[in-house]
């Protein structure tokens, strides 16, 4: 019984709403507001059931009110946004308005629904476009003054002075005056105030299905300051035609991509974050495309300028540079990782891990070319009187430069650990000794006189135990090698020693047969004789051989004194006894054993550059 | 000996029969008869390998001619035909110092040179074209719809349509004439966003300049001539080699400038291969195709000739068409036209998608290789002077 009153009752108020409403809809609403307050029950009565007939005007009347709301801001002319009030009063017509044809769309199987919601596309259709013109305006007002020249607003940096400059925005965190080294300062780009604004445009545009439209024109806009902030550090992208590395252009490069990774997206993923927020998935992802937009022409000709490093010739002086520019990205790679780290961004991480791999590559390829350079280095030519060769000089000091920087050995070291077959440093420094040993083997084999042969290796050899031994490089190839070489140059010694003294002092040696006075005497003499000739000869031809190294020179001379003058002052000593001679000798003896001392002093004296290059 | 030359390796250098790392390392060359005979055999290998390379290029269908992937095997073929040219250069080192060889090789450099400017324009114009995918995107996400298409929809793919007309149509102007670029910034005050961006676009340092003409830089790469002669005599035959690889340069950097948009885009460019050349009639063919394609009268006016930028063009501008005579409520006929056209803009919007970011990976790598080969050729001629 109850029941059936109610309803009547019902229908009763609802055609006094319809009926009265005719004529003015606002009226229906109140109406209805009223009878809904008088009795809770009549409220969800009332405004409940909303299909079947009284679907289509529900939702006429709704949407009308809604758009009397917003039509008066899509016609004016000044932006919305220049009043708050306007902005939030806007957003909250076109909040409903998504809101009603969300809930409508669900029960979208009549006519009239349908005529009504396509109706409420539409609205919603010039209310996002009139919110993305808000959107850019907004945008590229804070950024455009910094594009168009001059001033600081919007927190960008000038090539001119490093302060950033803040004009009236409230809340920037207001960086001190830096060198330009640190890349430790935070800027935001735009005023909290308008981020909270561009946010709330984003959230509409995103909830109506619009993203795309708004992180088009968030990105174009941010791109093209990015862009122009980095150009205006001196980056000017790749376009050396020259081929050969630039010191400045390395220099700008460096200061760009680090300012790029550690300050500038930095600054624009926050942005991102906070416009488009991480309310749903498609925010999130709204976010990570409009920061990849923004960030990948700057980030992949930023790499792709240390492409054209990677790229150049192996030629081994290029290895310093290269070695610059692998370090600013290995050192940026983590930036890489955490910054790019979303679904979109992921390409452009992999472009700086692909160029790093890429510079890796060509530091172990100039290794390669070094070997080559080394192993093709013409053997027939020689230098006058055994010294150092040029060669020797380049490749280990070379080495030492190359080694004294610390990067090198994470090169080979990061390249160790992917494959084994390639090596670590010490193998590779190890293998390029080698390399530079066989050539100087082969040259060595070019001089006619072995005995000079020896020297030649001796000096060589020398010179690269030197510049191992207290370097970075003598820990790299370690004592056993160092040992090794120091044996090596020894035995050159012993054959030194052996193939140039052998023969003169087999002249000295005594037969102690016993020969009758006068073919003893005689025997003598012509020992004598040759001897003076063979020492003269000597002494003539080694006074022309160099001993660089002074310890080893003394060394030699020491050595060869050591082996000669015994075995002179005894031969004399026999001569002198000899009966016939008395007072001849002089005549026979050119040599004191002082003139010896003094000429194996003379020995060894040339430089590399007064020998006369008798081989 | 371990040789580390060529980087990223060519399949078409063994194509020689003999191994490229075999011949470096024996650098005492064969007797001079050997010699002449092995740089005629060099020389007629790159030229088959050209005429090979360019038969096929040539024999595709019209709708793959200046297609995103036809311009990626473009540029494929000009990578390979210039590590084989590096490679000949690099075996005949002792002719390179003599001249008429230094200079024509020295000269071939030069206008390489040009070519790393027509590289970056090339990057440019990608970069417009995926502005315009973008507003594709949008006009698909419209319109890909599944209830029955309504106002709001339409206006929406309206709007983005416009946009893009307007962007490619920025584009042509600014690319045909010179003059027209130098307009007042205030026509732009009142516009949206886009045209400030348009601006900013093109005043990035990178970029080229604003006087930067590509139909200048194409003339000056078509700045040389068939080898006489004697130059062919003295060079030992060489100068054909550099001839070949001067044309395939030419062609290559026309072909580009003609698809994609660039400054000045002139495509009056001349081949007068002589007939004795056989891989100068796969050049010629190409080209006459391909100015064809340029004198078509729906043609005449796009800002490239790529045949995605024809898609775009096409499906947007019937798109718009479609869309301005559709009349509300819909009739069911009409949205089925636009559902079709849908389809139609996907395929280009797909093929966009994929192709275009290794085709501007190739355009980047053809840069570095063009300044490796020129400084380590440089490099070869200098040492040769020692």
């Amino acid at each position: 019984m109850a029941e059936n009153g109610e309803e009547k009752l019902i229908a009763v108020a609802r055609h006094i709403a319809r009926s009265l409403g005719h004529t003015d809809n606002a009226i229906t609403d109140d109406i209805l507001q009223i009878f809904s307050n008088f009795d809770g029950r009549f409220k969800e009565k009332l405004t409940g059931n909303l299909s079947g007939n009284d679907g289509g005007p529900a939702l006429d009347q709704a949407l009308k009110t809604i758009d009397r709301r917003v039509s008066r801001y899509l016609t004016v002319d000044e932006p919305i946004w220049s009043s708050s009030a306007d902005a939030s009063l806007f957003l909250a017509g076109v909040d409903e308005l998504i809101a009603l044809i969300r809930e409508w769309s669900a029960m979208a199987d009549e006519v009239a629904v349908t005529s009504c919601l396509d109706r409420a596309e539409d609205l919603l259709q010039r209310c996002m476009f009139r919110l993305e013109e808000e959107f850019k305006m907004l945008i590229v007002e804070s950024a455009g003054n910094t594009v168009g020249g001059g001033g600081g607003a919007g927190g960008h940096l000038d090539s001119d002075s490093d302060e950033v400059e803040h004009d009236g925005f409230d809340e920037v965190d207001v960086p001190v005056a830096h060198p330009v080294t640190d890349y430790n300062i935070r800027i935001d780009a735009l005023s909290s105030g308008m981020i909270e604004d561009l946010h709330e445009i984003a959230k509409r545009m995103l909830a109506a299905g619009y993203g795309k439209e708004c992180s088009l024109a968030y990105s174009t806009c941010r791109r093209d300051f990015i862009n122009e902030s980095l150009s205006r550090l001196g980056f000017l992208g790749s376009q050396n035609s020259s081929g050969e590395d630039n010191d400045i252009e390395i220099e700008k490069w460096i200061k760009a991509i680090n300012m790029a990774v550690r300050v500038f997206y930095p600054s624009e993923q926050r942005l991102c974050d906070r416009i488009f927020g991480y309310s749903s998935a498609t925010a999130a992802a709204a976010g990570d495309l409009s920061f990849m937009d923004t960030c990948r022409v700057s980030t992949m000709e930023l790499l792709n300028f240390a492409n054209g490093i990677a790229m150049g010739s192996r030629s081994p002086e290029r290895l310093f540079k290269i070695l610059d520019v692998y370090e600013a990205v290995k050192d940026l790679l983590p930036e890489f990782e955490v910054l790019f780290s979303g679904h979109y961004c992921s390409l452009l991480k992999n472009e700086a891990i692909a160029v790093w791999k890429k510079l890796d590559e060509s530091i172990r390829g100039i290794f390669v070319e070094l070997e080559n350079l080394i192993s093709r280095d013409p053997v027939k030519t020689t230098v006058p009187g055994g010294g150092l060769h040029p060669i020797t000089r380049y490749v280990m000091n070379y080495l030492r430069a190359a080694c004294s920087r610390p990067t090198l050995e994470q090169v080979f070291d990061d390249n160790a650990n992917r494959s084994s077959s390639s090596s670590s440093l010490s193998v590779q420094i190890s293998w390029i000794m080698e390399v530079l040993e066989r050539n100087l083997e082969s040259k060595s084999r070019a001089y006619r006189d072995p005995a000079l042969s020896s020297v030649f290796l001796m000096n060589n050899g020398r010179y690269i135990v030197k510049k191992v031994k207290d370097d970075e490089l003598g820990v790299l190839v370690g004592d056993d090698w160092i040992r090794k070489q120091t044996s090596k140059v020894r035995q050159h010694h012993a054959n030194y020693q052996r193939n140039s003294w052998h023969k003169i002092l087999n002249s000295l040696k005594l037969d102690n047969s016993n020969l009758s006075s006068n073919v003893a005497s005689k025997s003598l003499k012509d020992k004598l004789k040759l001897f003076n000739t063979q020492f003269d000869e000597i002494c003539r031809t080694q006074s022309a051989w160099v001993i660089f190294d002074d310890q080893l020179r003394e060394e030699l001379k020491i050595s060869v004194a050591g082996t000669l003058l015994p075995a002179y002052r005894n031969f004399l000593g026999r001569f002198h006894n000899l009966q016939d001679i008395g007072r001849y000798a002089d005549k026979y003896v050119k040599f004191a054993i002082e003139d010896i001392e003094a000429r194996i002093d003379d020995l060894f004296q040339a430089t590399a550059m007064a020998g006369t290059g008798r081989k | 000996m371990r040789t580390d030359y060529h980087g990223s390796s060519s399949p078409n250098i063994t194509n020689f029969g003999r191994s490229i790392l075999s011949m470096k390392r024996d650098p005492v060359v064969h007797s001079i008869d050997h010699e002449t005979h092995y740089q005629d055999s060099e020389i007629e290998a790159l030229q088959r390998q050209v005429t090979r390379r360019f038969h096929e290029l040539s024999s595709v269908e019209s709708h793959e001619l200046l297609s995103v992937s036809w311009i990626s095997k473009l540029l494929d073929v000009f990578l390979c035909c210039q590590e084989e040219f590096k490679a000949i250069i690099f075996n005949n080192k002792s002719v390179l110092s003599k001249q008429p060889m230094e200079k024509l090789i020295s000269d071939y450099f030069e206008r390489s040179v040009k070519g790393l400017d027509v590289c970056n324009a090339i990057r440019d114009g990608l970069e417009q074209i995926r502005q315009w995918q973008k507003q594709l995107e949008i006009v698909l996400c419209a319109l890909d719809y599944q209830k029955p298409l309504g106002e709001g929809q339409i206006r929406r793919a309206k709007k983005a349509l416009t946009d893009l007309e307007i962007g490619m149509l920025d584009e042509k102007e600014s690319n045909t004439n010179l003059a027209h670029r130098n307009r007042s910034f205030g026509r732009y005050q009142k516009d949206s966003q886009r045209h400030n961006s348009l601006k900013h676009f093109r005043s990035l340092s990178w970029s080229v300049s604003r006087s930067w003409s590509a139909s200048k830089q194409l003339q000056a790469i078509g700045n040389f001539f068939p080898p006489k002669t004697n130059e062919i005599l003295a060079t030992n035959g060489l100068a054909v080699a550099v001839y070949t690889m001067s044309c395939v340069f030419l062609f290559v950097m026309w072909a580009l400038v003609a698809a994609i948009p660039c400054q000045d885009r002139g495509l009056q460019c001349h081949f007068n291969i002589p007939k004795s050349f056989i891989w100068g009639a796969p050049i010629h063919s190409l080209h006459e195709r391909i100015m064809d394609e340029a004198k078509k009268r729906e043609r005449r006016n796009t800002c490239g000739l790529l045949k995605e930028i024809h898609g775009i063009e096409k499906s947007a501008s019937f798109m718009i068409e479609l869309t301005d005579s559709i009349q509300f409520p819909i009739r069911e006929e009409k949205e089925e036209e636009v559902r079709k056209q849908v389809e139609e803009m996907k395929i280009v919007y797909e093929g966009l998608k994929t192709g275009l970011d290794p085709l501007e990976k190739q355009v980047r790598e053809a840069f570095h290789r063009i300044v490796k080969s020129r400084t380590e050729g440089l490099d070869l001629i200098a040492r040769g002077n020692e």
